[in-house]
């Protein structure tokens, strides 16, 4: 039983370059650690597939998968998903403090 | 009454000089605000010149936000009521006692300075699109609002509370129609406005496309969850 050697390598290559991308960003001040959490659970867990795929064929057997690769595929597209739309909210609020800065600043030049 | 004119500018330097003399000039009972929403261009140079009331946001966000800071503005310095006049000068002052009157007669929340109460409609894409906003407004409101996409509308003061607190409450047909759902009352008056007379229309074709599907999605669905 063993997974793609391609898919498995392309794990471990993308786990650690998004590792590395992650400590740049920490050590330049640009990502707070809370922030980072996400990325680094994302590329750990890739890490576990590519040394156990064994996990991938068991959980996709047990989802009726045609291929474990398909079923990391899904599972990354649906984390990207939950985070781009964590992020759409995050940016949502983001913009309502910056109008609220923004018309505070106006408005006490007027008090 | 005191009444406020909120003129929100975005890049208006050829127009905010004529609109704000006409409007001391015809309404002079009228005070105003000029919301400069981080203008790249003179406006702000302009309004300081001339000595006029400027609220200046330092950076440029957008109509809601902008006509928002005029409505806080409002509530702070105690106004009655607060109404939109566009700064490219399509606005005609001499309508705003009409609108504060009518407001005062029949207790309307909202008073829309309307293009169509008497006269009709011309048949055009943009009127089209008009049309179709007040017909679904009526639909889940049961209000007829003759024209709902004029920017020319009087608030009274529980309604400057609102726009002053909420967020995400624009100038626009779809907030109109969420506050009618939640029982404000809404009155039209007869006006005439001009064509604009500097700077380019903010609805461009484009544009005009987004806003329509943005207004109707949020009459039709979103405004249930608010």
């Amino acid at each position: 039983m063993s997974m793609n050697v391609a898919l498995r390598l392309f794990l471990l290559v993308g786990a650690f370059a998004v590792f590395a991308m992650v400590i740049r960003k920490i050590r330049k001040s640009e990502m707070q650690s809370g922030d980072s959490v996400f990325w680094l659970v994302f590329a750990g867990s890739f890490v576990v597939l590519a040394i156990f795929p064994q996990v991938a064929f068991a959980l996709s057997d047990l989802l009726g998968f045609a291929s474990p690769s398909n079923f990391i595929f899904i599972c990354a597209i649906a984390l990207l998903l939950i985070k781009l739309f964590t992020l759409s909210a995050e940016v949502a609020r983001l913009r309502q403090k910056l109008v609220a800065l923004t018309q505070e600043i106006a408005l006490r030049e007027k008090r | 009454m005191k009444t406020l004119a909120i003129i929100p500018a975005y890049n208006e330097e050829e127009s905010i000089v004529a609109t704000v003399e006409e409007l001391k000039a015809v309404a002079s009972a009228v005070d105003y605000v000029v919301v400069n929403d981080g203008s790249r261009d003179a406006t702000l140079a302009r309004c300081r010149e001339k000595g006029y009331n400027v609220l200046n946001l330092p950076v440029n966000v957008g109509l809601t936000a902008g006509f928002q800071a005029g409505m806080k503005y409002a509530l702070e310095h105690g106004y009655d009521y607060a109404v939109q006049f566009d700064a490219d000068g399509q606005h005609r002052p001499e309508y705003l006692e009409a609108l504060v009157a009518e407001a005062e007669k029949s207790g309307a929340d909202i008073v829309i300075g309307s293009r169509f109460v008497t006269e009709k409609k011309p048949v055009s894409a943009r009127m089209t699109g008009s049309a179709l906003i007040s017909g679904i407004v009526k639909a889940t409101t049961g209000k007829k609002i003759n024209d709902p996409t004029s920017g020319m509308r009087l608030y009274n003061r529980s309604m400057i509370k609102r726009y002053a607190y909420e967020s995400d409450f624009g100038p626009e047909p779809d907030t109109v129609a969420y506050l009618v759902r939640q029982g404000a009352k809404v009155s039209e008056v007869q006006v005439s406005m001009r064509d604009r007379e500097a700077g380019e229309s903010y609805l461009s074709f484009s544009k005009s496309i987004s806003y329509m599907a943005r207004t109707c999605l949020s009459i039709l669905f979103l405004q249930w969850f608010r």
